[in-house]
């Protein structure tokens, strides 16, 4: 029998994951007549949360077998600075792709940043490995096609943890499928026949991000009751911060607001 | 006819409103807020981060802050959700003392780490009535990018409290409370096993 190649490997892990999860299928919707508790899980916005919990599990076995190990060697191994060169060339290879989603946004300001951004590093930066536009002023801006979708007024849907990308929804997932194929330099790629070109991309941007958040992940991890929700809420919430570029974290309820004031305040004294 | 006497009273009466009223006053509220933030980021870095005390020391020292600068009943209102209305009080205590031990727990690891970074308040907006929203941007030392911070604050008996932080656009009380609340409902809605895990989470954070 010949040797699997990794993509075989990984569609069939896919596979497995997405039928296990299909298997695990639907939370339990509360009766109607339960006002809080289906206001809770509309609020939770996670109706498949049992096969989602499934899939977290499998990216979780696939973070320790091979991800996080491959992130701690990357760092042992290469110094700060060259994970720094390693970092500003992902981030400048997504510069179309952010340029395009600003200009669907009709956010043209922020278009030509990055506009100018890719054509600075992209010289005087060395292809990129060097973000000298940053300390020009002019900042990377996080942008995706999912973000697009969001500010054309598309919901997000209910939450979804995709195989291998993780924490997503039906509109983010829309999002980088398109980006998949409308990405300029995948298209090169496949014009040119450079097959090694996506797979490496995706493996090293993979493990710098990997990298970058090795504390961030294990403290979550450490200091959460339950991992799952935690990552969910994030994901939710930061999401929702970029989409509205930074503004506050509208739509959520939050403490102290006046539902809670003219709430009982029947509390047990403090404890000095 | 007014008389001239009336007419002096009324006017001398009305210019302290005239000026204390609107704006200044919450220019006032305003920088109080702002200073209340930065004294307690100065507090922190000067007594929890300091480099040479024991662990024991520095977690009592987080507490002693935390206790005082954080409206504990309110987030712990918040993060159970529906769950605290039900609670029974001796329910409701023990939740407050477990989570207490765990948010002072967690940042004092955080503080352990401490490696220079300050904080700046760069901007205080109202929050409707009570409410105070100061942003800040703390500076980390190796030249990285700042990480934008909102304090969200209530005014209580005269001063003021942390209700929640927002890192980056994330909500710390809205994370915490979809992770309670989904642990209370893996636990069968049952408060006590959450109890249960949130004592034994306190254990592996000593660890």
């Amino acid at each position: 029998m010949p040797p699997l190649a990794l993509g075989d490997v990984l569609s069939r892990l896919t596979v497995l994951a997405v039928a296990a999860a299909l298997l695990a299928g639907c939370a339990t919707r509360p009766p109607a007549d339960d006002a809080e508790a289906l206001a809770e899980f509309e609020q939770v916005n996670d109706p498949f949360e049992p096969a989602n919990r499934v899939v977290f599990r499998f990216n979780e076995v696939l973070d320790d077998a091979a991800i996080e190990p491959a992130a701690r060697g990357y760092r042992r191994l290469v110094p700060a600075f060259g994970r720094d060169r390693v970092g500003d060339f992902i981030t400048n290879l997504r510069a179309p792709l952010i340029f395009g989603s600003q200009v669907l946004q009709g956010h043209l300001s922020g278009a030509a940043t990055t506009a100018g951004r890719f054509a600075i590093n992209t010289t005087f930066g060395v292809l990129g490995i060097m973000d000298v536009a940053s300390r020009m002023g002019l900042r990377h801006q996080e942008e995706d096609f999912g973000q697009t979708l969001a500010v054309w007024g598309i919901g997000e849907g209910p939450y979804l943890v995709l195989p291998f990308f993780g924490p997503s929804n039906p509109r983010d997932t829309v999002g980088l499928a398109v980006e998949w194929v409308a990405d300029p330099f995948a298209v090169w790629a496949r014009g040119t026949n450079t097959d090694w070109f996506q797979p490496s991309r995706t493996g090293v941007a993979t493990i710098d991000y990997r990298e970058a958040n090795l504390e961030l992940f294990d403290e979550i991890e450490r200091s959460s009751l339950d991992y799952y929700s935690s990552l969910r809420s994030l994901y939710r919430q930061r999401r929702s911060s970029l989409i509205a570029n930074g503004a506050g974290v509208a739509g959520f309820d939050v403490p102290g607001a006046d539902a809670f004031e003219s709430g009982d305040r029947s509390s047990p004294q403090q404890q000095k | 006819m007014l008389s001239r006497r009336l007419l002096l009273q009324t006017v001398l009466a009305t210019v302290p409103f005239l000026l204390v009223g609107g704006q200044p006053a919450r220019a006032d509220t305003a920088s109080e807020a702002g200073r209340f933030i930065q004294d307690l980021a100065d507090t922190a870095i000067a007594t929890a981060a300091a480099g040479n005390i024991s662990e024991t020391e520095r977690v009592d020292r987080f507490r002693r802050l935390f206790v005082s600068a954080f409206d504990l009943p309110e987030i712990a209102r918040f993060v159970l959700g529906r769950y605290w209305r039900t609670a029974t009080p001796a329910q409701q205590q023990r939740f407050l003392e477990l989570f207490r031990e765990i948010t002072v727990l967690t940042w004092s690891r955080r503080f352990q780490d401490y490696g220079g970074e300050t904080l700046d308040v760069i901007n205080v907006a109202a929050d409707g009535e009570q409410g105070m929203f100061v942003e800040s941007r703390i500076n980390r030392m190796a030249g990285g990018q700042a990480i934008p911070v909102t304090w969200r604050l209530r005014r209580r008996e005269g001063r003021f409290q942390i209700v929640d932080i927002i890192v980056e656009g994330v909500s710390m009380a809205i994370t915490h409370r979809s992770e309670y609340t989904s642990a209370v409902r893996s636990n069968g809605g049952d408060l006590d096993g959450l109890l249960t895990a949130m004592a034994n989470k306190i254990d592996v954070l000593r660890g």
